[in-house]
């Protein structure tokens, strides 16, 4: 165990991240990086982004506001030395995600109410069971929570969001690759750490599955109301991708994810490979470490 | 998509290697920059389908990079996945394939 614990140390994450992958980035991206015009130009795509981005925000702030809680929770200084570098990035994260708005071109006095007005409500209610347990001070379910339910969903949405960007936005693309690489991290810690503990305290387990499926029938259910809104954006983002690849005198590719060509798939589809893929990821990851999966109910 | 080359085995001159069969690889950096320098070469990312997975590789089921090795693995090998830093042991599949399976 102190050979395991020894691992996470300030030293190392400034090798990794700041002197690695971050290494001459600005806000996570290259110098210079921007949105292309075809976005900013079009309506749909822009009021698309806007609100995505504010779904990435809302999730950020909340992993922000979990992990800056569970340093103080934490039973030994490795693990509060990974959770103080994981409350940094997860700063990072609010703070890239939020120039992104302004980079949108939504104003600084409006940060908030833009905010406000597309946080999915059933995110904040995802949010707000992990946060009642930090604020409870239970440590085992409030890293299984942030670093296993809802990083184990972030890293999988970056990814699909990565996967969509990559050849019209390098620059968002090269943005979320920064975040999936500390995402990684992320989940080792979770199942690292919980997966020794929860050993130790198998009273846990039944709460703790609890709280794995009710924050899994509120991301469910975001999943569902993003995607029953995302119709015409998607068709319309297609039609761009056509329009410049007939300019650059290609075709747009086949970005596959996870099995869905991205460029033909419905939109039922994509949501419904998500939503098996990020299941299928807590049903790995809660195994591992003695946790057994509960199947949310489906939201209506 | 392995980014690997095959060394001949008379190459090798570490003892460990030298006791028994295995294949050898030399290992070019493939741009994975999730890890300090010294060890880049030792990860990759995988690329999603068409991708494939040589014999000196696994994937992290934990962070789903690729960890690379010098040489063949075999299964009992233990592994080491820095970005996650997650503790693995190599295991041979009922369809004869290896996998990484988490030690905690």
């Amino acid at each position: 165990m102190a050979d395991f614990l020894s691992q996470y140390s300030i030293q190392r994450w400034l090798e990794m991240c700041p002197q690695g992958y971050l290494e001459d980035t600005v806000y996570g991206h290259a110098e210079g990086g921007s949105e292309p015009p075809e976005l900013l130009d079009n309506e749909v795509l822009l009021e698309s982004s806007i609100a995505t981005t504010v779904q990435l925000i809302a999730g950020e702030r909340c992993a922000l506001a979990a992990s800056s809680g569970l340093v103080n929770l934490a039973p030994d200084f490795a693990s509060k030395r990974f959770l103080a570098t994981q409350t940094l990035d997860e700063a990072r994260h609010v703070e890239i995600f939020t120039q992104r708005l302004f980079d949108l071109g939504v104003a600084k006095e409006d940060l908030e109410s833009t905010v406000d007005r597309y946080a999915n409500p059933n995110l904040v209610r995802f949010a707000e069971i992990l946060l009642e347990k930090v604020s409870d001070g239970d440590f085992i379910a409030g890293v299984v929570g942030q670093n296993i339910v809802l990083e184990g969903m972030a890293f999988t949405v970056f990814e699909l969001l990565e996967a969509t960007s990559r050849d019209l936005n390098p620059k968002f693309a090269q943005t979320l690759s920064g975040t999936i690489a500390d995402e990684r991290r992320h989940v080792g810690f979770g199942e690292n750490r919980i997966g020794s503990l929860i050993s130790e305290h198998p009273e846990k387990r039944g709460e703790i599955e609890r709280m794995q499926q009710e924050m899994s029938y509120y991301m469910l259910a975001t999943f569902a109301d993003v995607f029953s809104d995302s119709g015409e954006s998607v068709e319309e983002g297609r039609r761009v991708a056509n329009d410049l690849a007939a300019e650059r005198g290609g075709d747009p590719g086949d970005a596959a994810w996870h099995g869905a060509d991205l460029g033909s798939a419905s939109v039922e589809e994509i949501e419904g490979v998500l939503a098996d893929t990020v299941l299928g990821e807590f049903r790995s990851r809660l195994g591992r470490i003695g946790i057994e999966y509960q199947s949310p109910s489906v939201p209506a | 998509m392995t980014g690997t080359s095959q060394v001949h085995q008379t190459l090798e001159t570490d003892r460990e290697v030298a006791d028994d069969d295995r294949r050898t690889f030399v290992l070019d950096e493939t741009g994975f920059k999730e890890v300090p320098k010294r060890w880049r070469r030792f990860y990759r990312h995988w690329q999603g389908e068409g991708d494939s997975l040589g014999p000196n590789e696994v994937i992290c089921p934990v962070c789903k990079v690729v960890i690379r090795s010098t040489r063949e693995f075999r299964p009992g090998d233990r592994v080491y996945c820095m970005p996650c830093m997650s503790r693995m042991v190599v295991v041979r599949r009922d369809d004869g394939t290896l996998e990484a399976e988490v030690t905690y």
